[in-house]
Formats: C-alpha cells, structure tokens, sequence
C-alpha cells in the first residue's frame, strides 16, 4: 500500500505572525546562549548573602589537605578492583562478566589476579575475595576499588559490615555497592522498597550519596551487558584519592608464585627445608628499596634475595601504535592471569600446564593463546642451539660495522638471541622470563623495528656513537680487543658522564702512575699530569728557597689542574663502587706513604698488603676539623690569587661569573648545564682546547642570555595568563609546590639507566617485578592456594623493630562482650596481623597511666602491647577470634597507634594494709604492713592514712616485730583503726607476639591463636583448681565487747558532781510496792469478768468470718484454675497452626531454591 | 618470631660517630670491631666510651655491649628519647664532638631535647660551639628543624681545664623536608665572633644562604693579627672550594636529605671530604640510598662543584607521640 504523501506545513513568509516569529527569535537565540543569569540570581540582599555564604562553604568542603601522589603519570601500577561479598551472592559471576567485557574472553576458572588493559592510560587487575577474614583483611588493605555485593534478596550479612569496618581502619578505599539477585523479588513495590531501605543503609555506613549498583538477573552465566557496561564505566572515571598508608609503603600483589629451592634440597629435607620462592607482581606504593625486608601478612617477615625488573605482561598501549582516541580491538585482548586458565596457560606452583585444543595443526589457527604460541614456537625450532650461538652476530654497537665472532663456550649467549634482544636490558633473566620475552617480541615484531626500541636504547646508541667518533684517536690501539665486551658491559653500569672527555678519564686501565692521555678532540693529545706529578711538583718546588717566586702562578695552575683532573672523576663509581679508601680517593696521604703508587681505584687491582701501623705514631682523630697547614695558606698573600676568586662576591665583577651565576644571582644551573654540556662536547669534539674554550665562553655568554630570556618570558606568561597568580592561597601554594617537586622528580634521573636508578632510587610503581624471598617456610609452598592473596608488603625501617605498641582503642560497640586487661587480642595493624596481649589504661589526671581490668563502655581508652612497631597515626582493628565458627561480629575494637617505646609506664594501685599495736599521741606503732626492716627503709616517709581518713606519714622502722614500723599521724588513732599505704606498681606488658600465619595452613580459615586458660580447660575437659585459700567461708563476726568504764576513786573524788560518775548500791530490800499486795473491789472484779466475755466473743466472731472468706477463696480458685487449662489448651492449638504453616512455607522456599538459583547458598 | 634485623658490620674506630648515629637512626644493630685492635693502648678512649653513654642516656632501651678488651662494640639501638640530659664532657675532646652526632638525633627524638654538655667548648680537633651555633644549626633550619633550635654557651671552657658549659635545645620534627640547594650564590656577607683567648671564628654567607666558615684557635705566645689573618685566609680558601653548604657540614647536610620525604633532594657541594665519602658508603649500607654525583656545570672545566642529588627515603619521626 503507497504510504500517502500529506501536504507539508509551510510557514508564513509575511505578515504580523512571521514578524512576531523572527523577533522572537533572533531574541531567543540571544537568550538561550550561555547562562541565564537571571535565573538563579537572588532576589533579595539577604538571599544573596546567604547564598553566596553556601557556596563559599560547600568550595571549602570540597578542599582537602593536599597530599603527594606517589604513583607515577607515565606507567602507573594497574588498579586493585577487589569484588568483595558473602558467598553465593555472584563475586565470580560478576568478574567474569567484567573480564569479558574488558578482554572478551571469557575465563573459566578464576583464580588470584586478573590483569586487563581497561584504557589507553589504564589497567585495572580484579581480584576476588573469599569469605575468610583473613582475605578479606588483606584485601582490604591493598584494594584501590572495592566492589562490595550484596545479596538484594537477602539483604546485609555480617561480613559485609565486618569488611567495611576492617577498610576504615586501614583507610577507606573507594567503595561501589552492588545489588544482585534483584530478580528474586517477584513484586515491583517490594522491590522499590528493597532497594530504597538497602541504599539508606549503605549510605549511613559509607557516605550520603555512595554509589550502588543494581544487577538484575544472570543470562548466560553473565549479568547482563549493559548493566556491566555501565559499571564499567563508572569504574573508569574513578578517581582515587592517595591513602596515607600505601602513599608511605611499597607493596605488591603477587600475581604468580614460583619455587625455586633445589629439587634436591628439597627432596633430601622430606620437603621441610625453607625455601626459595619468587613472586611477581606490579610494585606499588612506593618505591620498592633494595635491602628493604617485607612483610606477607599470613607468612611473615621475610628477606628480598634480589629483585628484577621484568618486561610488562599486560602493556599499555604506547603513543606510537595507539594514536587512536579509543584502545583499538587487538589491545582489548590483552589479559594477564597466570594463577587462571587464561590462554591455555595455567602455572600450576611448581609446573605450567599448557590446554591445547583436540586437533592442534599449525596455521590452522586465528587466535592462538598465549600457551598455544609456546607450543607453535617450540615446534619452529629447527637448528640446534649451538648453530644458532655459531650463526649469531654480536654487535658492540648499533652502529658497528662489523660483527663480533664468537666461539662457542659457555658465555655465550642464548640461541633466539634476535637483534632486539642484544641491545635490549634483559640478560640474566630465568627462562620463564625470556619466554614471555619472546612472545612479547614477537608481538612486538608485527609493528616496526623501531617501535621495539626503547628510549634506553635510543640513549644507549648515542653514548655509543659518540664513543665511536672518539675512538679513532690513538687510544683505540692501546686498547687490547679483548678487553672490550667485558670493559664496555661494566661501563654500562654506571656512568654518568656527560662528554667523552669526562668517559676519557676513568677508563683508562693501566696502572702507570706518570701520565694520562685524554682526547679534546680527534687528533690533539692533552698530555695532563696526574694527581701524583702535581704534588711531586710541589715537593720539589718547595726546597727552592725562594718558592715565593711565581707561588700565585703554580698554586693558581695546581689548584686549576687538580681541579680539572677532580672534575673528570665519575664520583659515584669511585664512592659506591670501589674499596678504596677515602683518603686515597681524594689523593691525600699517598705522598707519605708510597709516592709511586696511584690512587687505585677499581675492585680487581686493589690488594694491598696490610701493613701494621706503628705503634708509637700518633693516631688520626676523629675530628670534623682538617688541620690547617699554614704554609698552604701562604698563596693568599697573592694578590692574583685573590682576584681569582673575586667573581664569587657580590662586590666583584660578574664578567667572569664562572660559577654558575647570572647578573641578578638568579639560578640557571638546570637549563645551562644541559645547555652546557651540549656545547661543551660540540666543542670539544670540534677543535682544539684554545678554540673550544673561546667558543664555550661564547656559548655561555649565548646560553646565559637566553636563560635570562626564558625566565622573563616565564615571568611574564604567568602574570599574563594569570594575574590574580601572585596572591594564591596556601592550598593552591601547597599543590603548586607538590607539582614543582613531582617535576624535580622525574626530571632529574630521567637519563639514568635502570640499574643505577634503581641503585639511587629504588624500584619505582608500575614496573613489573620479580622478588625473590628467601628462607620462606615450607609450608607456604606446601599450601599454596591461589584463591587467598598473597600481598607482598614492604617494611619501613623502624616497622622492623619491636617494643612497646601504645594505642588508641575503643571496644567496637557491636562487639558482644567487653574486652579484659591481659587477654590476647588479634590485631590487623600495618601490613600484619598478630596474636598479642594488650593492657588497658586510662590517664589518670595526668598524673599517671592507670592500668584498667577492662575496657570502659562507650569510651576510648589505651592500649600497650608489645609487637612490632608502627608509625603513629595507624589505624587498626582488633579480633577475638577469625574463625568463621564465631558467633555475632567478629570486630572487637579499632583504634589507632599514638607512641612507641621502649618502655612502659602503666601502674596498678596496689594498698598495703596494717594495724597499729601500740598508740601514743600522735605517733603510733604499726605492724603487719611490711615483713622487714628494709621494705619499711624503702617506704620512709611515705604517706598512710587510717579508714576514718586520719593522714599520716611512715617515720622508722622498728626492731621489735619484723617490719614493724613508728608513724606519725595528724590525730590520735584508734586501736581498731585500720592503717594502709596507697602505692603504685608498674606493670609491663607481656612480651608475646603471634603473628597469624593462616597462609602456612592447609586449611587456611582454621587458624588457632593462643586460647584463654578458661577456653583451654573446656575444651579439654579439666577442672579449674581450688586454691584452698580462695574458697569463700562464712564470716563470723564476734559481737564486740565494751569494758564498762572505771573511774578511779581518787579522780572521782576530784570531779565536779556534773562529771561524776553516779553510781549506786544495787537494792537490797523489798521495795514499798513490792511489800504490798493487791486485792480487787467486788465492782472491779465484775467489770474484768465483763471485759474478758467481750473478748471472747470478738475472738470466735473473727474466726468465723475467716474461716467463709477461706471457703469462698478456694471456690474462686477452682474457677480460675479451669479457666487457665482453657486458655492454655487454645494456646497449645494455635501454635500447633503457626508451625504448620511455617513448616510448609518453609519447604516451599526449599523448593524455589532448588529450582532457582542452584543450591550454592544452602550449602554454605 | 621477634627476629632481629641485620647488623652493620663495621671495622676500626674511624668514624665511630656517625656509625652509631646511622646504626640508631635506621634502628639496625652496628657492631664495630677491631677498634684500634693494632694501638699500644687498644680500645675505646675515654671520650668514645663518654660518647656512647651520653647515647645511651638520649635514647631509651639501646644496649651496648663493649668486649672485655674494649676493641669490639655492638649497640643495639633504642628510640630518641630526648628530654632533659645533662652530660659532662671528658677533657679529651670538646663538646662539639659530643654534639655533632647528637645534632643528627635530636631533630627524630619523642621529645624536644635539652641537652646540657660540660667541658671544652673550643678546641682544634673539633667545631667549635661558636660555629655549631652560627654554622651548624642554620645547616639545619634548612630542613625545617627551626621553631626553638638553639644553642646556649653559657661558660666558656679550654683546654686543659675545661669548665664551659653549652645547652643545646633541639624541637623535634615529623619529617625533614626535602632539599633543594643548587645555586650557591655570591658571598654577600661575612660576620665573625672573636672571643679572647678562645678563638677566631669567621663566617661567610651568600645572596642565597650558603655558608662557608672558618675559624683559628688562639694559641699562646702567636700575637692576634696572626690568628686572625690564619682565620681569613682559611675563610678564602673554604670560600674558593665552592659549593652551597659548609664543608664540614656536608654529611649532615647529605643525612637530613636522605631522611627526606620520597621526592629528590638536590644540593651542590664541593669537593666531597674523605669523611664526607665514608659517610656517604656508610649510609647506603643503612638506608640502601645512593646519591648521584654529577659536576654542577659541565661546562666549566675549572668548577670542582657537584651536584649530590638523592631519593629521600621518607624517613618518619616513629618516636614521635601523638596525643
């Protein structure tokens, strides 16, 4: 059917709507460009205040204390994307649709990390966390980006709040939350519901407006595409702010884990000797030192053997083949998991299993994988390893002509040896090593030869070149062809010169004292005396007697020509790299001792006899002060002498500012010496020394200006681009500052090869490594398991040390029970995590540190144990146990380390009691406080108190009763006072320090801690033993008894009659009373018997009335009783109905998840 | 599983200070044999066995352990204590060999030290307390150890008598910053203390802070103009030998940019001093950091300037207590 064609809309051209139309819209257009201002201005002065107050706030919200970003722009260390959940909730389902999506590759058994090219600038290694505490600890410690799943269904377990406490202590890694099994929640309200009381609790427990991820389903044992796809994207833009923790220490992830002890070894020590293991992995952090020990939480301390830089497995993409805005499809590929199944390739810990596919034809395949290339290479061979060492071609240089022959011998070099890999770093790699090498190659080998190159080759082809234009002097015969591998591979090693004048002077081998030849240029020989000619000539000038003569002229020429000669030296090798001695270094001390003898200044030709000193010579001091020789200074009464070095004051001219000092003192050194330098060697490779010096000083002239012109255009620029730069504030300062030095950096070794860079500055973040660790205990070995990580932490030097660790510590208040003084503790702190047992205190006044039985509620208080130090300002957390068997959180406490030690200064109130026997006035005896007479020397006057708080001081020890002792009060005591001395006792923390070893366990989780005595005795059964002295008894309290009190006669007799004791004689005789008896009127006797029959019967009528009120008691308790057995019968079948219905519920749920989600959950 | 970390191993009683002072900076045990094994008096003098207890009593929880014949020590080393000590000197050596290795600690201790050193306070064989408090200490402002740095010479003391007395008040620091040192600029100023019967001490500073000094001990019977004219011309010659710090200052200068943050630290020196090289191998061998040594200007043919340029190890003040 014809689609029919309607008559299209036409605008009117003319008249009032057109006009209205194109005023509009030329008005609109003006309008709708830019910001509308007017949209969001106040309207009012005090809204405006108050806004403009808001926004000064939130501006200043967003500042943080500017920290240094350890980790290099160029070549940063992959990203730590840790997936972390309970189990059954997807963590693998998860990571393989993340792998997929990065490398489209999907992997069947993960296992330890997983390196991906994400970007052009990025890499992200994902790992995933087991549910042991011990991963999830280690993990949280190394994750720059924790994926945390949560199961929506079932909502927040215990791990994931024990996982996020764990990361608080040890500084708070990004955190992305993801939902999954979504689907499970059938009802869109629910749902809805679901996810808002999820997300409010992961905001409260992270931050207001944390990132929550929503999964749906699984399809094809992935989640779905795009969901991932947008994960992926928010994993991406992820910023990571630098933690101050892993911004102080280098640290690894080991991605592979190799042994390396002797088969042998190995084999004669039933497999219980120590081993040797290398693992790999990307440094980061720091840099990594040499001689730096390192910490493997799970092993423990351990020595680096050595380490190597190894070629990147998971490259970047470089400028040169990546000029695309997107990472092209090929890179996407990329994937580095030895611990997995990736690429047909498993490294297994002690062998490489290589998966090939059923029917394995060479050609045949698209794609193969990294372990299919191995095989295809192995079968490429087809000359023997000796044609190929008799075929190779070694060339000196890049640009030699002509090749080196090399017979077959032991030090040659390997057969695949390619041209790349001649001039390449690699030389004293393992085999595994050289593999990956090849294959990279030859992955390499499908760009351009040149893109193999690196910069170091480059640089390394240059010095070469300029080695070569030297070489066609006269000095080029002297040397023996020999000698020239061997000479040229050491001289690789550390050089630093920057002409081929300065490579002139030290390479020369021969021993002979007299004099040194040193090229200028092709054909002039500089014929230079050496030290030792100079301080002949000096010797011998000073028995002319009159040595004033020309002193100026030789001290200048000396000085000059010393200098010249210095100046040539390469500084480090002679401090770093030989045994000479200092003295002999700098060419002193050799005039008396052997004049012909020059300063020897390698390894090999330094033997010298040992010669004993005399005895009677005065020793060499060890003082900062050289002793002046005034004869020396005798050349400053020169005059010329004097000029000589008047450019180095700001009253002297600047025309000869030989050192490195422009016109307004500015510093130029940085962009001269470079610029220097260049002229310099253009020079001296030029003409000759007379020539090249005019031209160098016109050089300088030349490069002084145009530095002075750079820095006023410098200046300029920024005043220009920014005006308002000047006035900056301290935050802008201090990140400028951070720049400036972050440039220094990575300026200033820039030219140095690796080896002594990593000499100088370590093993930078980024670079691939291997680490060789020694004296590893079997056991690791033996329980290798790649699904717990293996991080690789290293150790600042005062974190080696042990002593006394003080802390901050707060009991965790989910943590169900208080913590007790003297209880071991498990703590994550640093790298490690070990069993020690902790005091507690609280600071009492000031005065003193107050050791506390047990942890208060609410409140932090300190903590002392003993263990290895870390720096203060660390976070930790603390546990009881870490077995999955315990109930409730597992996180007992957190704090953070406040003080190392040495020392502790704990105390504990301890209060010694006595009883005073005898009582003067104010002075009393004491006893049962002390058992001897030098406890109470020890106590002197020291200050007691009384129960009823009479103060007192101890004076004298007794002789009578042991430890008897005289005091003296405030007031007279009482006999049955109580006297006690308050005193402090020190205690100290014990010293015990378990780390927890999990990683040397076959099974990991079931790590065993030292167990309370009370733990102990009911696991084995054993009864606590009854000190008989402990056994409570009931307290017999005899009643007191009072003398009565006696006054003596004759003080009786002296006392007022008020004070006297009135006291008569006991009766003798019957009183009148008691003489007479009494006898009842008739009317009396009537009225009593009167009274007595009232009572009676009141008393019958009470006990009538009781009696019914009893009658009627028991009938309503009949009632009652009946009434209860109903109601409880009606209870009986109401609960009967309730577990009916759950019984069924349940078993319907039991079936929903047997058909659903398999029964991963249940089982665990 | 309390292991130790590696000894330094040392020979021979040269250099003994600024051993001990790496051996307790870095917290590995050193230990020195064959001390003066070879002398008709072997052993540890007086003043080196002064000198470990007055670092027995600044630090906390350091053992020492000195052999029967006194030729081999090992010091464990404790934390920087700090605090309040009083010291008195042997007359052997002045107390600027007692302070120089205690200027090194001081600024890591746990508390601000207050040292109090009795004894001579000038000498030839060591700096003196007027260049310690002119020239060392500026030394270490450069590294940000400033707020409440000072030396008090309260008495002065010589030989053979002694009786000075010096306070040496040191803040603490939570870590030194980092160096950048290269341009030695022209000498603007120099300034002197005389003190009669004492010595000569001369000071020369540049536009951009450099130092250099020199001083000349009065001697009996040598007339001042002698003195004088030694102390000026020794001043000239320490002033020709380049660079931007003190040549006596060098390893201290070199130890603080060591135990700087992670970043490079760059300072031109002179002729390195036979101290200055031991100090610098001494130093790998603790905090595994080599410097790089290259000529200030290549250029210039007559300079013996160079550049030390280093990668700080981050060395944090652990002692320190947070509160």
């Amino acid at each position: 059917m014809d689609s029919q064609t309607h008559k299209a809309h036409r605008p009117a051209q003319s008249g009032a709507k057109a006009e209205k139309k194109k005023e509009s819209k030329a008005k609109g257009k003006e309008k709708q460009h830019g910001f509308n201002e007017k949209a969001f201005a106040p309207k009012s002065g005090r809204r405006a205040d108050r806004q403009g107050r808001r926004t000064a706030e939130r501006d200043q919200t967003r500042l943080h204390v500017p920290l240094v970003d350890r980790t290099p722009d160029d070549q940063p260390p992959p990203v730590i994307v840790a997936i972390v959940g309970p189990p059954g909730v997807g963590k693998t389902t998860l990571m393989k649709s993340l792998i997929r999506r990065y490398t489209k590759q999907t992997l069947n058994h993960i296992q330890g990390p997983v390196t991906v090219v994400s970007g052009k600038k990025k890499r992200i290694t994902f790992i995933e966390c087991n549910n042991d505490l011990n991963s999830m600890i280690d993990i949280g410690k190394i994750a720059d980006l924790v994926l945390l799943m949560i199961d929506g269904s079932y909502g927040f377990e215990m791990e994931t709040f024990e996982f996020l406490n764990i990361l608080q202590s040890h500084g708070f890694p990004k955190v992305i939350g993801v939902l999954t099994h979504l689907d499970l929640i059938k009802k869109a309200a629910t749902l809805k519901a679901t996810k808002k009381a999820l997300k409010k609790r992961f905001w409260t427990e992270i931050y207001q407006g944390a990132k929550l991820f929503y999964l749906s389903g699984v399809l094809n044992g992935r989640y779905p595409d795009t969901e991932i796809l947008n994960l992926s994207r928010f994993i991406s833009v992820m910023k990571f702010r630098p933690l101050v923790f892993r911004n102080s220490h280098p640290y690894m992830l080991a991605d592979r884990f190799e042994d390396l002890t002797p088969r042998e070894q190995v084999r004669q020590s039933k497999g219980k000797c120590d081993r040797t293991v290398t693992v790999y992995g990307y440094l980061r952090g720091t840099n990594y030192r040499l001689g730096m020990r390192v910490h493997v939480p799970g092993v423990g301390d351990l020595d680096v053997n050595s380490v190597q830089i190894l070629g990147d497995p998971c490259p970047l993409p470089d400028a040169q083949s990546e000029k695309r805005r997107k990472l092209s499809e090929k890179k996407k590929l990329l994937i580095h998991a030895p611990m997995s199944d990736v690429g047909g390739v498993m490294y297994d810990k002690d062998a490489v299993y290589i998966n090939v596919p059923g029917n394995f034809t060479k050609g045949g395949m698209e794609n193969p994988g990294e372990g299919e290339k191995m095989v295809l290479d192995l079968q490429d061979v087809n000359s023997t390893l000796e044609d190929q060492v008799a075929k190779s071609q070694i060339r000196l240089f890049g640009s030699s002509s002509q090749p080196l022959s090399v017979e077959a011998g032991p030090s040659t070099l390997p057969s695949d040896q390619s041209e790349d890999d001649e001039d390449g770093s690699s030389e004293d790699e393992d085999e595994d090593e050289e593999d990956e090498e090849n294959l990279s190659g030859n992955e390499d080998a499908l760009g351009s030869d040149n893109e193999a190159m690196s910069d170091e080759d480059f640089g390394e082809d240059d010095e070469a070149d300029v080695d070569n234009h030297g070489r066609s002097a006269p000095r080029t015969v002297r040397r023996s062809i020999h000698g020239l591998p061997s000479q040229d591979r050491k001289r690789g090693d550390v050089e630093y010169a920057d002409s081929d004048s300065d490579l002139g002077g030290e390479d020369d081998d021969d021993p002979g004292p007299s004099r040194r030849f040193v090229h200028f240029g092709d054909d002039k020989v500089v014929d230079i005396p050496s030290d030792d000619d100079v301080d002949e000539d000096s010797s011998e000038n000073e028995n002319v007697p009159q040595w004033k003569a020309n002193l100026s002229e030789k001290a200048q020429a000396a000085f000059q020509d010393t200098a010249r000669s210095r100046k040539r030296r390469d500084w480090v090798k002679l401090i770093y790299n030989s045994s000479a001695a200092p003295e002999e270094i700098l060419g002193k001390g050799q005039t008396e001792e052997d004049p012909s003898q020059g300063p020897s200044m390698d390894d090999d030709d330094f033997f010298t006899i040992a010669s004993k000193a005399p005895a009677n010579v005065e020793e060499t001091l060890d003082q900062t002060k050289e002793p002046v020789n005034p004869d020396d200074l005798k050349e400053w009464e020169d005059e010329e002498v004097l000029d000589s070095i008047r450019n180095l004051f700001i009253t002297g001219s600047s025309s000869q500012a030989a050192e490195g000092v422009d016109e307004n003192g500015e510093p130029y050194e940085d962009m001269e010496g470079e610029a220097g330098s260049q002229a310099g060697s253009d020079a001296s490779e030029g003409e000759g020394e007379d020539v090249a010096d005019g031209k160098r000083s016109l050089n300088k002239d030349a490069a002084a200006l145009a530095a002075k012109k750079a820095e006023l255009k410098r200046k300029f620029d920024e005043q220009y681009d920014e005006p308002d730069a000047a006035k900056a504030d301290f935050y802008t300062e201090a990140k400028e500052a951070i720049a400036r030095q972050q440039q220094l950096n990575r300026a200033e070794f820039e030219n140095v090869d690796p080896e002594a860079r990593a000499l100088i500055e370590g093993y930078r973040p980024g670079t691939y490594v291997r680490m060789e660790l020694v004296n590893v205990p079997a056991e690791m070995v033996e329980n290798f398991d790649p699904s717990f990580p293996i991080v690789v932490g290293g150790l600042l030097p005062a974190e080696e040390r042990f002593g006394y660790v003080q802390v901050r510590i707060k009991r965790h208040r989910w943590f169900a029970k208080t913590l007790k003084t003297n209880d071991p503790l498990i703590f994550s702190l640093g790298w490690r995590r070990f069993q020690t047992v902790p005091i507690y205190s609280l600071d009492d006044h000031s005065i003193r540190m107050r050791m506390l039985k047990y942890t208060p509620e609410h409140m932090h208080c300190y903590a002392t144990f003993y263990g290895p130090a870390a720096l203060p300002n660390t976070g930790f957390c603390a546990f009881n146990a870490l077995g999955r068997d315990t109930p409730g959180f597992r996180v007992s406490a957190t704090g953070v380390v406040l003080d190392i030690d040495r020392s502790t200064r704990i105390v504990k109130k301890l209060k010694l009691t006595g009883v005073p026997f005898k009582i003067f006035k104010n002075t009393a005896f004491i006893k049962d406080m002390f058992t001897s007479a030098l406890e109470v020397a020890k106590f002197e006057g020291a200050n007691i108190r009384t129960v009823s708080g009479i103060r007192g001081q101890i004076k004298k020890a007794l002789p009578k009763p042991d430890g008897a002792f005289r005091a003296a009060f405030e007031d007279k005591i009482l006999m049955s006072d109580i006297v006690f001395l308050r005193a402090w006792y020190a205690i100290q923390p014990r010293k015990f320090y378990n780390p927890v070893t999990s990683l040397l366990l076959s099974d990991k989780e079931k790590w065993q801690g030292m167990r309370l005595t009370g733990q102990v005795r009911r696991e084995e059964g054993l009864k606590t033993p009854t000190n008989i002295n402990s056994i409570y008894k009931p307290i017999e309290r005899p009643a007191r008894r009072f003398n009565p009190l006696k006054v003596p006669k004759k003080l009786q007799a002296a006392l007022p009659y008020a004070s006297k004791p009135k006291i008569m004689k006991p009766q003798h005789r019957a009183t009148y009373m008691q003489k007479r008896a009494v006898v009842l009127e008739p009317e009396e006797k009537k009225a009593l018997a009167l009274l007595q029959q009232v009572r009676a019967l009141r008393k019958d009528q009470v006990a009538r009335r009781r009696e019914k009120q009893e009658e009627r008691k028991a009938a309503h308790r009949k009632k009652v009783e009946k009434e209860e057995v109903k109601k409880n019968e009606k209870e009986k079948e109401k609960r009967k109905e309730y577990m009916r219905l759950a019984g069924m519920k349940s078993k319907r749920e039991a079936e929903a998840a047997e058909g659903g989600r398999g029964s991963k959950r249940r089982k665990t | 599983m309390a292991q130790t970390p590696a000894v330094l191993h040392f020979s021979g009683h040269h250099y003994l200070r600024h051993r001990l002072v790496l051996s307790i900076l870095s917290g590995k045990p050193v230990r020195i044999d064959k001390i003066r094994s070879d002398d008709q008096n072997p052993g540890l003098r007086d003043y080196e066995v002064s000198l470990l207890r007055l670092l027995e009593r600044v630090t906390n929880g350091t053992v020492i352990e000195i052999s029967v014949t006194g030729t081999a020590i090992l010091l464990k080393p404790g934390i920087i204590a700090g605090g309040s000590v009083t010291h008195e000197c042997p007359l052997s050596r002045s107390v600027g060999y007692f302070l120089e290795p205690v200027i090194m600690l001081a600024p890591f201790a746990k508390k601000p030290l207050s040292l109090t050193l009795k004894g001579i306070t000038t000498d030839e064989h060591d700096l003196s307390v007027d260049i310690i408090r002119t020239v060392t200490l500026p030394h270490l402002q450069l590294f940000g150890v400033s707020d409440g740095l000072e030396l008090r010479i309260k008495k002065r003391g010589s030989a053979p008598l002694g009786g000075g007395e010096v306070q040496f008040l040191c803040p603490i620091v939570k870590q030194v910053k980092t160096l950048d040192f290269v341009d030695p600029g022209r000498i603007k100023r120099i300034r002197g203390i005389s003190s009669p019967g004492y010595a000569l001490s001369l000071l020369a500073e540049s536009t951009t802070g450099a130092m250099h000094s020199a001083e000349a001990i009065s001697k009996p019977g040598v007339p001042p103009e002698e003195i004088a004219l030694l102390a000026a011309r020794s001043l000239l010659a320490e002033i020709r030998r380049g660079g931007a710090v003190d040549r006596h200052h060098q390893s201290l200068v070199l130890l603080m940019m060591v135990l700087g943050s992670e970043d490079v630290g760059r300072c031109r020196l002179g002729e390195p001093t036979a101290r200055t090289i031991q100090f610098l191998r001494d130093m790998k061998q603790a905090f595994g950091t080599a410097f790089k040594i290259a000529p200030a200007d290549p250029s210039d043919p007559e300079s013996t300037d160079l550049i030390f340029s280093c990668y700080g190890v981050g060395y944090i003040n652990a002692n320190r207590t947070l509160s």
